[in-house]
């Protein structure tokens, strides 16, 4: 992966300068938007588990713990590497970045799989919806993990755009300096893609493991 | 690994570095948790403050480190911050009510 940098004509690096807002001010609405959205979410499934503390535990206990700690650290891993690719990007190595970005959507794909997997085994189980408080823990689990997963498909559709920016940096015309892909773009998408990290984490941490 | 310039190095270093700290408080959080095969779990205060203490922690690592929010302008780092206390404050209030 070692590439020669005397050919490299900027002096730009891969840190971003000082009250730099990474991605452009509507992601971050909607990013914004979205955490708020979903602490509600985490809230009022908090609201529901301390109701039915000792019911939520058990319905917990048939979650695979060992699935929901590889999809954390595949989700871990991907938005390294989408966090390397905006550095590699704004350092002018467009050909990391995209190779980069490419590892981090199959993370994305690996734990959708590890996912659809997940609930398959679970619904075999005869885990499904429904009004009792341990069947409610499923019903949470269910949506929560569902509109999270809408997310995730999002975000990869969202990287396949990057992908196409960065891709053809150099037959862009009327734009300030065409040799270079947008980097507010790039920044956009990555910025979503941790958004669906971040979500991941918190509902790792209520669904799995506290007790 | 690719070197661009030395601040792209820099960059990716710290990247790195918050990636193996965040996996190493996941695989933690798998020696905590509840859903083990066999044996049964009673509720425990300690090891859920422990959980929500770490959640934070992972939150803000990624929000400064992967969204790059550390280098960005005040009020972003205010309201992302804000949504974490939030976020996690409440959460152990409900849980203790």
């Amino acid at each position: 992966m070692t590439e020669t940098t005397e050919a490299k004509p900027r002096p730009t690096t891969g840190l971003p300068t000082a009250n730099h807002l990474p991605g452009d001010g509507a992601i971050w609405v909607m990013v914004l938007g979205d955490l708020i959205i979903f602490g509600s979410y985490f809230l009022i499934f908090m609201v529901h588990r301390t109701m039915a503390p000792q019911e939520f535990l058990e319905a917990q206990q048939h979650l695979n713990l060992t699935i929901g700690v590889l999809n954390t650290l595949v989700l871990l891993t991907s938005s390294w590497f989408v966090a390397r690719s905006v550095a590699a990007a704004r350092g002018g190595d467009h050909a990391a970045a995209v190779r980069l970005t490419y590892f981090g959507g199959a993370c994305g794909m690996l734990f959708l799989g590890l996912k659809a997997y997940e609930w398959w085994r679970e619904a075999t189980q005869g885990f499904s919806l429904g009004g009792s408080p341990s069947e409610e823990f499923f019903n949470f689990y269910y949506m929560l993990t569902g509109v999270h997963l809408f997310h995730v498909s999002l975000g990869l559709l969202i990287m396949g755009i990057v992908v196409r920016e960065l891709r053809r940096p150099r037959r862009r015309i009327g734009h300030s300096n065409p040799l270079r892909p947008r980097m507010s773009m790039i920044e956009s998408g990555a910025t979503y893609w941790h958004m669906v990290d971040l979500l991941w984490v918190v509902i790792f941490g209520l669904l799995y493991v506290m007790r | 690994m690719t070197t661009t310039t030395p601040g792209t190095a820099q960059s990716t270093r710290a990247i790195t570095v918050a990636w193996l700290i965040l996996s190493a408080i996941t695989v933690m959080s798998w020696w905590l948790a509840p859903g083990h095969a066999g044996g049964h779990t009673t509720a425990s205060i300690p090891i859920t403050v422990a959980a929500i203490l770490l959640g934070f922690i992972k939150g803000r690592m990624i929000i400064r480190y992967f969204m790059e929010v550390r280098s960005a302008p005040r009020w972003l780092r205010r309201s992302t911050d804000l949504w974490l206390v939030v976020l996690w404050t409440s959460i152990l209030v409900i849980y203790l009510w």
